[in-house]
């Protein structure tokens, strides 16, 4: 029993590997969750502890939670945070011994459930879903292949794959996945059924917005539609966005240290920080692994508004109209090429260029406005990127058809609301 | 004899580490496998297909200008022992030679071969 508490206690001592699900309202909470030291988000639940689901949940993605949930190792934990005060969550009951958080105290809470949990307190092996397969083994053969030949059968309900015709003259298996709508480097929400031969899509489509529905915060860019707000609360909002955004695509492209740098500057930006967000875009510059990885990579160079199309070299931007913002002296930047990289160093030099105006903007106000610039395009209007997914996306590879995916900064909370659902 | 004694001996050794750690593994935490707990992790919905499928390897075009290039140097080596002799004859030869098998690289090339991942 000694061997057993000291290696408890040792174990402890390591950070809690938890599954992170951001649901509505809780993106930037739950990205958060990766600067902090005593909690390790995992990309798959099977590495995790314990399952942690910021924000609510809504019926479009509770099925998905559900089975990540069951598949987080027994004995598991499970959490819900929500922001101090929130109404409850009733979606939350479907998750077994989910443990609902409000406020600050997250961290905290998961910690001391994890120590208990690895001392051998707690129980945690109830499954959301019913331990029954889809349908039941069917085949003929030794190992249950049956039908004719070596691909006839059904086992488990689910069909071997059909062979299909491909650019290089091979005809081989084309495997249809459901990605999404809680795999970890996309944007929480987006579901892609992509047709894969090998690692190229051949064909993709978009599931259903799981946030279809749900109501979505009220920030600075949505209350400007109506009231007048400061211009620099504004701007820090853009400056934030982009820099946690950044945080989350360097670290989807294996620059962890980087992305905690920009994730941590995305926190707490201030309008003062606008040298250090210059620093971080030199950083960038240096580094030639962003090249191979982004540059020609989901060209886009069509004039979309907001960052995606002035990346591609279209200075469009509805603060450009705003007499508040000309006089302060505001130029659109933009980029040349419209790839993964120009939306990249696109994001980064508004970013810092947003801290700058906030520096001399005072306290100078703008609005009740007509069009307002949201750090993803003018809000309520504009074509949808997630419409142009399946185009843009078949024909790549997986790794470029994840790094065009996470370049476009989608947010299908928004896309939700866009799509003609009321705040 | 000795020999087969002692291959008997480290064969039960190994036969009866294999089936302690097995049995180890088992007994320190058995993991209660369900139905939803055996299903892939891809975001959060299951499999539409079965596992059993042919992958498509892409990278079996590296492997085909690795040949390319081997063949070539392969051919080339005795080539250039005899080619003062031969003339132009053993030139024209080397030529052909070389332009089949840009045929395949100009393939490799076209499947990403050379593009870096």
């Amino acid at each position: 029993m000694g061997v057993r508490s000291a290696l408890a206690r040792l174990a402890a001592g390591a950070p809690t590997p938890a599954f992170v699900v951001a649901g509505a309202g809780g993106r930037w909470a739950a990205e958060q969750l990766w600067l902090e030291p005593r909690i390790a988000p995992t990309p798959s639940p099977r590495a995790a502890d314990a399952l942690v689901v910021v924000g609510y949940l809504s019926e479009g993605l509770l099925p998905a939670v559900m089975l990540a949930h069951d598949q987080v190792a027994p004995p598991r934990l499970a959490f819900q945070w929500l922001p101090d005060g929130a109404p409850d969550d009733p979606l939350a009951a479907m998750v077994p011994g989910v443990r609902v958080v409000e406020g600050g105290s997250l961290v905290e809470v998961v910690r001391d459930a994890h120590a208990g949990l690895l001392a051998g307190r707690g129980d945690g092996h109830e499954d959301a879903w019913p331990d029954v397969e889809p349908a039941p083994w069917r085949g003929v053969g030794p190992y249950g292949q049956g039908g004719k030949g070596m691909t006839g059968g059904v086992p488990y309900g689910r069909p071997l794959t059909g062979r299909a015709d491909d650019r290089d003259g091979l005809k081989l298996d084309r495997l249809d996945v459901r990605v999404g709508p809680v795999f970890p480097p996309f944007p929480s929400g987006l579901e892609l059924v992509v047709g894969l031969q090998g690692d190229v899509a051949q064909d993709v489509s978009v599931a259903d917005n799981p946030f279809e529905g749900t109501a979505v915060a009220d920030e600075v860019f949505r209350r400007a539609l109506r009231q007048a707000v400061p211009i620099a609360e504004l701007e820090v909002a853009r400056a934030r966005s982009h820099l946690r955004w950044l945080g989350g695509a360097l670290r989807v492209a294996g620059l962890h240290a980087l992305g905690r740098r920009a994730l941590s500057l995305g926190v707490r930006a201030a309008p003062g920080d606008a040298d250090r967000v210059a620093r971080l875009r030199r950083s960038l510059a240096r580094g030639r692994g962003l090249r191979w990885l982004a540059g020609a990579v989901g060209v886009l160079r069509e004039d979309l508004g907001g960052p995606v199309g002035r990346a591609a070299g279209h200075p469009r931007d509805a603060r450009s109209e705003v007499d508040e913002y000309r006089a302060l002296g505001f130029e659109p930047v933009t980029q040349e090429g419209g790839d993964a990289l120009a939306r990249w160093r696109q994001r980064v030099a508004e970013a810092e260029q947003a801290l700058r105006l906030a520096r001399v903007a005072g306290d100078a106000t703008v609005g009740p406005l007509d069009v307002v610039e949201g750090p993803r395009g003018p809000l309520g209007t504009g074509p949808l990127l997630l419409d142009l997914l399946p185009d843009l996306l078949v024909g790549m590879e997986w790794g470029d058809l994840v790094t065009t995916v996470v370049s476009l900064d989608l947010d299908l909370e928004e896309a939700a609301v866009r799509a003609g659902v009321p705040a | 004899m000795v020999a087969l004694g002692a291959a008997l001996v480290v064969f039960l050794f190994w036969t009866g580490s294999f089936l302690a750690l097995r049995w180890a593994g088992d007994a320190l935490n058995p993991p209660p496998e369900t139905a939803p707990s055996r299903v892939p992790f891809l975001g959060g919905r299951g499999p539409e297909t079965h596992a059993w499928s042919r992958f498509h390897v892409r990278y079996y075009a590296m492997a085909l200008v690795f040949l390319a290039f081997d063949m070539e140097m392969v051919f080339m080596y005795p080539w250039a022992v005899v080619f003062l002799e031969e003339g132009l004859m053993a030139g024209f030869e080397m030529l052909m030679f070389i332009s089949i098998l840009v045929l395949g690289i100009l393939y490799g090339w076209r499947e990403g071969a050379f593009r870096w991942a």
